[in-house]
């Protein structure tokens, strides 16, 4: 139900075509406030073992195909997140007066496929949704973006588009390697269909869309491109919610559904997520353009959730397990809100300032305090400071992967040690020391930016102190 | 007694092809009224003659059997490829009358058109080697004078090209096809196993039918005439040509092979050619600057696609849905697109601020070409998940990996039109009629066939 409201606020917006552009940015908000209160009542009603608020509508029953949706402790709080970062998006969009019904229209889209990727339990579904955010995104970046927006847009489609489609084939392996021939993901995650050889091809066919998708070193390189020309809000979907597609992904097929090739092959994904780790911070400390610098940090996050989902492959007993888990998905959640709050921080200094380069900014802290701040907090949350949101996530995460492979989560523990000064460094960069001349007088956080920003870093300060909040719904999964 | 038993017979069979039948009425009465000078009948006769043809189909489906000894099949191909060209080419009339209105010889047109899609949905139905040949002459001798409409020099040299490389490609087959004959000794497809052990015949066959066949369908290597005679054309027969022919002459393919013994190694030989078809027709693409060009090309590409579930056929029970799936939705996503280009113009640069111009024209453009490239939700999407399907299924998983590689080199082909289509620079347009109600039409289809597949599947019983 939550996950057609937005596609119903977007029809409502295009069926009435000479609404102007408060209109339309009025219907986005109180289509997301009402999609956010859909997922806390699904929160409300919470999860047991397994699925839970089934839904199954009959669709092609001849190839088993069929609406169905439902949540688990993996899926819940990534819907209540994509909710939330949504809704600060169209909060913090109002702005926008270029065609904003339809750039309206199709973040709402977005918003549907996005939160109907995490609730498919079909995967022709599944796919559906997941092909949906490609295209929205696509034309969120190719139509509002900054001064390299349609080259940008066209290498994310084209890249993530080569992502994709190995998921098809996966999906269809899958499938035909059911008995009877079913869509059904649960019946895949009950009894995973493949094994042997016909496993593991499928096993790098998801792991190389996951791959992409996630991105992880070296599948990365589009991210950066599109972070850059996007638009604030498609940043902060984009890195808050559709990398989160890639990592639940791996989680739902990868780990859930060829188990016993994953594990063959987890040696290999630990590796990469290590790499992806290391080398996204040592990118990150590379950059001189603070939305760049961010960007880079998500290839370095990204790469301890599939640490964590690695580490829950090969791990032997279910504590180890359930705690890399765990902390994977926590840091999925953790990341979304941080990343969410990081970009729409970013893109208020680029509206004020009209650059991103740290030389050209400095002692932001002074001119505008509650935005420095703001900043502080995030990028201290994102380093991982105990107390806010990534720590927990991140603790777990190291604490199930030392379980399984301790070198290698000792070298993933360095990228913190990276991402630390790398924020440091920006901080000191661009929001103390003295304010370049032209820079000196501007407004701090407006009545908007904060209704879009604050509650972002409420519930990553909420989220450091009580994570049990979250990790008590995400372990009725594991 | 036996006469009798004859007769009742034959009025069976014939009773089995009424939607042909009145096809061909309809087709000789429209010629008529364009004799009388009265093109506007010539179009009604030849829409009534279509849609009644498409209704009467209905009752068909389901039915699995031969008429005149075997030599014509009432199967679910040929009952789907009437369900999908009759109503394809009642589309294209509907554009074509707005193209060519008070032309010279207008009626004429709509009547070839009539009989050239008779022989396309004979050709799907064939069960006997000389219905091949006769299937692709009916469907051939139309087309050539539909391409060479306008009488210009440019459609002149199309419909010359188009009719020297037609005329060719049949003789090749009709001396492939010879060979089987020889071989078989007989000419019913369904005797065709008995050429096991005769290779060399089988194969000399198998050539020629590929040849002819492949010219029809547009398949790369033998789809040099398809650009030159879809830009003489008027769009509304390229927009024909991409689609009712080559259905067409692809499901006569199916019907063909499916009966072959796998020792001819047909598999192989397609599988080969689907990846020729894919990779260059997109590849191709990719250069053009005329959108017409591009669309022709692009059917190139999306004709090697056909091929993947042709070779699954007899391997796997999701072949024969996925080809009439695919059929649908390539039939619907491309009259739309072309539908969109008559509006807008032949090059690329004339899609420049469409987007912005006519903002639902434009969306219904994205439409067609994301469908085109089989993403989801739309109706190319359900027959590409069937076709990669079927080929896995088949044990042809590698030939899959190439189709997806081609859907992201599809992708940039067809991006290159979005991306001008949202370009600043908008100019005026007028909408068409027509154009509004095809496209329309197609975009409503295009969205209903990708989720309402279910309707589309073939299955026993």
């Amino acid at each position: 139900m939550t996950i057609f409201l937005p596609l119903v606020g977007a029809i409502v917006l295009l069926a009435l075509p000479r609404s102007g552009a408060r209109f339309a940015h009025r219907v986005g908000i109180t289509t997301s406030a009402l999609t956010l209160l859909g997922a806390l009542a699904m929160w409300w009603r919470g999860v047991g073992t397994g699925f839970s608020q089934i839904e199954e509508v009959a669709w092609i029953p001849s190839l088993g195909a069929a609406y169905r949706v439902g949540v688990d402790g993996i899926s819940l709080p990534l819907i209540v997140l994509t909710a939330v970062l949504f809704l600060a998006s169209f909060v913090f969009s109002a702005k926008i007066d270029e065609r904003a019904r339809s750039y309206v229209s199709l973040l709402l889209l977005l918003e549907t496929a996005s939160i109907g990727v995490f609730a498919a339990l079909d995967m022709v579904l599944f796919y559906l949704f997941w092909e949906v955010t490609l295209v929205g995104m696509y034309f969120i970046i190719a139509g509002w973006g900054y001064a390299e927006r349609q080259r940008a847009a066209l290498t994310f489609f084209l890249y993530t588009l080569l992502g994709s489609l190995p998921l098809l084939l996966a999906i269809l392996a899958l499938y035909l390697g059911s008995e009877p021939r079913t869509f059904d993901m649960r019946v895949m995650i009950d009894a995973p269909p493949l094994t042997g050889l016909a496993a593991m091809l499928t096993l790098v066919a998801l792991l190389v869309a996951f791959a992409i998708k996630t991105p992880v070193v070296p599948f990365h390189t589009w991210l950066p491109a599109a972070h850059v020309e996007a638009p604030t809000a498609g940043s902060v979907v984009l890195a808050g919610v559709l990398l989160k597609l890639g990592t639940y992904g791996l989680v739902r097929f990868a780990l859930q559904m060829t188990p016993d090739a994953f594990r063959a092959a987890a040696p290999l994904v630990i590796v990469v997520a290590v790499v992806s780790a290391l080398y996204g911070a040592l990118a990150a400390l590379a950059q001189t353009d603070l939305k760049r610098m961010v960007a880079y940090t998500s290839v370095n996050h990204m790469g301890y959730v599939v640490l964590g989902v690695a580490a829950a492959a090969v791990a032997t007993d279910a504590g180890t397990r359930a705690l890399a888990l765990d902390g994977a998905v926590l840091q999925m959640v953790a990341h979304g809100l941080v990343t969410g709050a990081l970009f729409l921080l970013v893109g208020m200094v680029q509206d004020r300032t009209g650059t991103r380069e740290m030389g050209e900014l400095g002692g932001l802290l002074g001119v505008v305090p509650l935005l420095g701040w703001s900043f502080v907090l995030a990028a201290f949350a994102s380093l991982g400071l105990p107390g806010l949101a990534h720590f927990p996530a991140e603790f777990q995460v190291f604490l199930g992967a030392f379980g399984v492979y301790p070198l290698a989560a000792a070298f993933a523990v360095l990228g913190i040690v990276i991402t630390a000064g790398l924020y440091l460094r920006a901080i000191q960069a661009s929001f103390l020391g003295e304010p370049t001349e032209r820079h000196v007088v501007m407004p701090d956080l407006g009545l908007r930016e904060a209704w879009a920003v604050v509650p972002l870093l409420l519930l990553t300060i909420l989220l450091g102190v009580a994570p049990r909040l979250v990790l008590d719904v995400i372990a009725r999964a594991s | 007694m036996t006469d009798v038993a004859g007769e009742l017979r034959m009025a069976h069979d014939l009773a089995l092809m009424v939607p042909e039948l009145t096809l061909l009425v309809a087709s000789a009465l429209a010629l008529i009224a364009e004799m009388l000078r009265r093109p506007t009948w010539s179009l009604w006769l030849a829409g009534v003659g279509l849609l009644a043809g498409t209704v009467l189909t209905v009752p068909l489906v389901g039915t699995e059997t031969t008429v005149f000894m075997g030599t014509y099949r009432v199967d679910a191909l040929a009952a789907w490829s009437k369900l999908i060209l009759f109503p394809a080419a009642a589309l294209v009339l509907v554009l074509l009358r707005s193209e060519i209105r008070g032309k010279a010889r207008e009626g004429t047109a709509y009547s070839l058109l009539a009989f050239t899609t008779l022989g396309s949905v004979v050709l799907a139905g064939v069960g006997d080697v000389m219905l091949v040949v006769l299937g692709v002459l009916l469907a051939s001798l139309g087309s050539f004078a539909l391409v060479a409409f306008e009488q210009d020099d440019r459609s002149t040299e199309a419909g010359m090209k188009y009719f020297v490389f037609g005329s060719v490609a049949s003789a090749l087959m009709a001396f492939g096809l010879s060979y089987w004959f020889a071989a078989a000794g007989s000419t019913l497809l369904s005797d065709l196993a008995a050429l096991e052990t005769m290779r060399v015949a089988g194969v000399a066959g198998l050539v020629g039918v590929v040849v002819g066949l492949g010219y029809k369908a547009a398949l790369a290597p033998f789809h040099f005439w398809a650009p030159d005679a879809y830009d003489g054309a008027p769009v509304a027969i390229a927009a024909f040509l991409s689609v009712v022919p080559k259905v067409g002459a692809l499901f006569a393919l199916a019907q063909v092979v499916h009966g072959l013994p796998d020792e001819l190694g047909w598999r192989a030989a397609l599988a080969v050619l689907a990846v020729v078809s894919m990779t260059y027709g997109n590849l191709a693409a990719l250069t053009q600057t005329s959108v017409v060009r591009l669309l022709a090309y692009s059917s190139v590409a999306q004709s090697g696609y056909f091929l993947l579930g042709v070779i699954a056929l007899g391997r796997s029970e999701l072949a024969l849905d996925s080809l009439v799936v695919f059929a649908a939705a390539y039939a619907a996503m491309n009259l739309g697109a072309f539908a969109v280009v008559m509006q807008v113009g032949r090059e690329l640069e004339d899609f420049t601020g469409l987007g912005r111009a006519l903002g639902w024209l434009g969306a219904a453009m994205v439409v067609f070409l994301l469908s085109l490239v089989g993403i989801p939700p739309f109706a190319g999407f359900a027959g590409k998940l069937l076709l990669f399907g079927a080929a896995i299924d088949a044990e042809f998983a590698w030939l899959a990996v190439v189709g997806i590689l081609n859907s992201v080199l599809a992708l940039a082909v067809y991006l290159r039109i979005v991306v001008a289509m949202y370009q600043r620079g908008a100019r005026t347009l007028r909408p068409l009629r027509p154009v509004l109600f095809v496209s329309g039409l197609a975009l409503l289809l295009t969205v209903a066939i990708g989720l309402g597949a279910e309707a589309f599947l073939v299955r026993p019983g």
